[in-house]
Parts: structure tokens; sequence; C-alpha cells
């Protein structure tokens, strides 16, 4: 402790919170002043940014097993479970019943929705489907590089426009590879970025003449089950930026991606 | 539209839900140690979660709600097996007083040096090596979830998480200086 107004225990019970962006804006000055001035605390400010930046590097991650998944998501389609066990061939039932079900209501959400463009929420609900399939999808990435001159020359081989990544990644946000996606009835480009350990998507819409997207200059931010989404034009092409990293650090990313 | 029932609460959060496996399946791999394990916790953790769909606020964080489930599972297959997961480790310990400022500088150099160097397996080892609650902490953090979000897994009040965070890095920290050596 070196005189300024906060002491070494104080100031290093908030060294994490700077770190991850939500200090309280009123301890960001003293906090500030209490490192520059206390050489063990800056230190220990360092270390700590070490560890954090080898738990998010090196820690090894244990995917659950396909069949674990699998069980899960038909576990999950079957009805809730009741007091009795059920036998194993009305489980098999009830689930082709309820796939039947599912397909039914699809058919019939497809047949309303033929002929009407899609309004806002729509784009928002098909971003955020996007990114959770890539999310659940083993092999997600075709092009795993952090090299966006690499990423690039393979989309636009595969897209019928020439999709922009604004934004080439950095030690915040990492870019991690791409691949392309259906985008409602269309194929659209998708870039996914790294931020500790959540990723990030960034989706590039060729044509959305006929979808609700935001005009450009008016981005629009806003959340959906806990994933937050944030849609943006730019060049004519549209721009979907969706995580479930908190708000700011996703507007961090979308300021670097112009968006 | 709002589902009404638990059956269509259940449908409804059913994807998202599946979204996490991986997640919720790397902090019971932490939690119990083996694969197997884990497993058994995820697979039971999703039981609950279906169980208990209604419960679950729309517009609220999914993940966090998931893993509050997982950790309470756990604690009750604990309890079952006659482990005490909550007591123990370094980190339940209170960190030391600051030793005088060149020993510290010396020591911290020193650690600086090593955190550069770790390798997966030492992490590992390390954090495996602290208590569940304070593996936990760290996990949740690393995952992103706010303060407010941990307290709600971990059952505490959102005051004492940055406490116990900051402990149980301190701890692991620690830990990861012996690996160095």
């Amino acid at each position: 402790m070196n005189g300024s107004a906060m002491d070494c225990s104080e100031a290093r019970l908030h060294l994490l919170d700077d770190q991850r962006g939500r200090l309280d804006v009123a301890l960001a000055d003293p906090l500030a002043a209490h490192l520059a001035d206390c050489a063990a605390c800056a230190r220990d400010d360092l270390a700590e940014r070490l560890l954090t930046e080898q738990l998010e590097r090196r820690l090894p991650q244990h995917a659950a097993p396909l069949a674990l998944k699998r069980r899960l998501a038909a576990e999950w389609a079957a009805p809730a479970p009741t007091a009795r066990p059920v036998p194993a061939r009305i489980r098999r039932a009830a689930v082709l019943a309820a796939v039947g079900l599912v397909a039914l209501v699809s058919a019939m959400a497809v047949a309303v929705w033929v002929g009407r463009p899609p309004a806002a929420d729509r784009v928002v609900a098909e971003a955020v489907t996007d990114h959770l399939r890539l999310l659940t999808r083993a092999d997600a990435l075709d092009v795993r590089s952090g090299d966006v001159h690499q990423l690039r020359p393979w989309l636009t081989s595969r897209l019928d426009f020439a999709p922009v990544i604004p934004f080439a990644g950095d030690a915040e946000f990492p870019l991690r590879g791409g691949t392309t996606e259906y985008f409602l009835d269309r194929r659209a480009a998708a870039a996914v970025y790294g931020r500790r350990l959540h990723a990030i998507t960034l989706l590039v819409v060729g044509r959305i003449d006929d979808l609700a997207w935001p005009a450009p200059g008016r981005p629009l931010t806003t959340n959906v089950r806990g994933f937050n989404v944030r849609l943006w034009q730019a060049g004519g092409l549209g721009y979907a930026l969706v995580s479930d990293v908190d708000g700011a650090e996703l507007a961090q990313l979308a300021a670097r991606l112009g968006g | 539209m709002v589902p009404r029932s638990a059956a269509e609460r259940s449908a409804s959060i059913g994807q998202d839900a599946l979204a996490y496996a991986d997640t919720l399946f790397n902090l019971a791999r932490y939690l119990t140690g083996n694969s197997a394990d884990a497993e058994d916790l995820v697979q039971e953790t999703y039981a609950r979660a279906m169980r208990g769909a209604g419960q679950f606020e729309p517009g609220t964080n999914l993940k966090a709600w998931l893993f509050r489930i997982l950790r309470n599972t756990w604690l009750s297959l604990a309890r079952r097996r006659r482990i005490d997961p909550t007591v123990g480790g370094l980190d339940t310990v209170a960190p030391p007083v600051s030793p005088p400022a060149k020993v510290a500088a010396l020591r911290d150099d020193a650690e600086l040096d090593c955190l550069r160097k770790l390798v997966a397996e030492d992490i590992e080892r390390a954090l495996m090596r602290l208590t569940e609650d304070a593996r936990t902490i760290v996990l949740l953090d690393l995952e992103g979830l706010t303060e407010g979000e941990v307290a709600a897994v971990v059952g505490c009040a959102v005051g004492t998480v940055k406490s116990r965070l900051a402990r149980a890095r301190q701890a692991l920290r620690q830990l990861l200086q012996d690996y160095a050596r």
C-alpha cells in the first residue's frame, strides 16, 4: 500500500472485475492509481491475467460423448417421464409419434410462412438457430483457421456473393474459422470468433431485400432466450452476430466489425 | 406465445438446452473426476431439467439454470455416496498475509515465469486439487457467468462470490507454482 485511496486487499479483490470489464465506474480510477503506485499489486494483476489466459488456452475441455448426446436428444423428444417406468416398446412409439408431430407442425408452419416476408423477430430467431446449429455440430467449421485471407476466398467460392469479413480477429476475439450455413432459404457465410471459452457466430447474408433486416446505420440489438444478438447492414450485406457472451462483450466485437 | 403446460415448456427449451451438453459435461467431468460418472451426472441433470422445465423463467440464462441443476444433482449424488465435496483443499484456508515487498517481488517474478510455462496436465491436476466448491466457481467464471449467476448456482450470497473466486484462484496459483518446481 503506497498511500493511494485504495489499499492492496481491496485492489486485489477488484482485479478480476477490471479484467472482465465489469468494474464499477467509481472504482476504475482508484484501482488504476493503486496499480500505478503499487508494484506488488501490478504484478498480481499480471499474474491473474496470465492465469486466465492459461486456463482459457490450456485447460483441457471435455466434450460430451456423441452417444450421450444422442441419448439426451431422444429422451428430450419423448414425453416427460412419469412415476412408473415406461416400457421401451412404448417409449420408442412415443418418440416416433413426437417426431411425426414435430414434422406435421413444421410442415404447417412452412405452409403459413411461404409468401410472407419474415419479420425482424424471425430474422433474429433464425440467427440464434444457426448459431446453435453450429455449436451442436461436431464438425461445424469447414475452415479451421484464424487467417481471414484463407477463409474469405473459401467462402466466396461456395456462395453466390462475396462475403466481407470486416475483422480478422485479435487476442481478445480470435477468429476460429468459418463455414457456410443456411439462413432461412439461402446460403450465408458463417465466421466464428472466440471469447474465452465461448463461441461468437457472425453470419453474413448476401440477399436481404426480402428480409426485415435493420436499415443501414440503424443496428438492432436484442436478447433471445439468453443469447445476445446484433443485426446490422453494410454494403448491401446483412450481418448477424450471436452469442451467449454478455451484451457488452458482444458490442465490443460488433464495434471491431463496424456494426 | 408463452408455452402453458410443463410439456410445452420442456419442448420449447429442449433444443437450446441440448446445445449446452458439452459445457455441462465439461463441468461434470471436473466435478466427478471421471467420464463415466460425468455421463451419469449429465444424464440425470437433463432428466431433472426436463421435469422442472416449467420452473425455468423465459428470458433468464438457461445455461446458468442448467448449471444449478447439475451442481445440486452432484451434491445429492455425493451425499448418497457419503462424499463431502465441499470441505478441505487449500482454498478453504484464508490467504496468507502478504510477505515483505522484496520477498513478494522475487516470489511473484518466479510465479509469472512458471505461469507462462504451464502445460495442460499441470493445470488440470492443480484444478482437481481445489475443493469442489472452488473448482466450480473457477470454471463458472471462465464460462462467463455473472457473479449473480454464479451465486445462484453455488447457493451463496452474490457478495461472497467475489472473495471466494479470488481465494480459489489464489489457491490455484499456489498449486501451479508447486507443480512448476
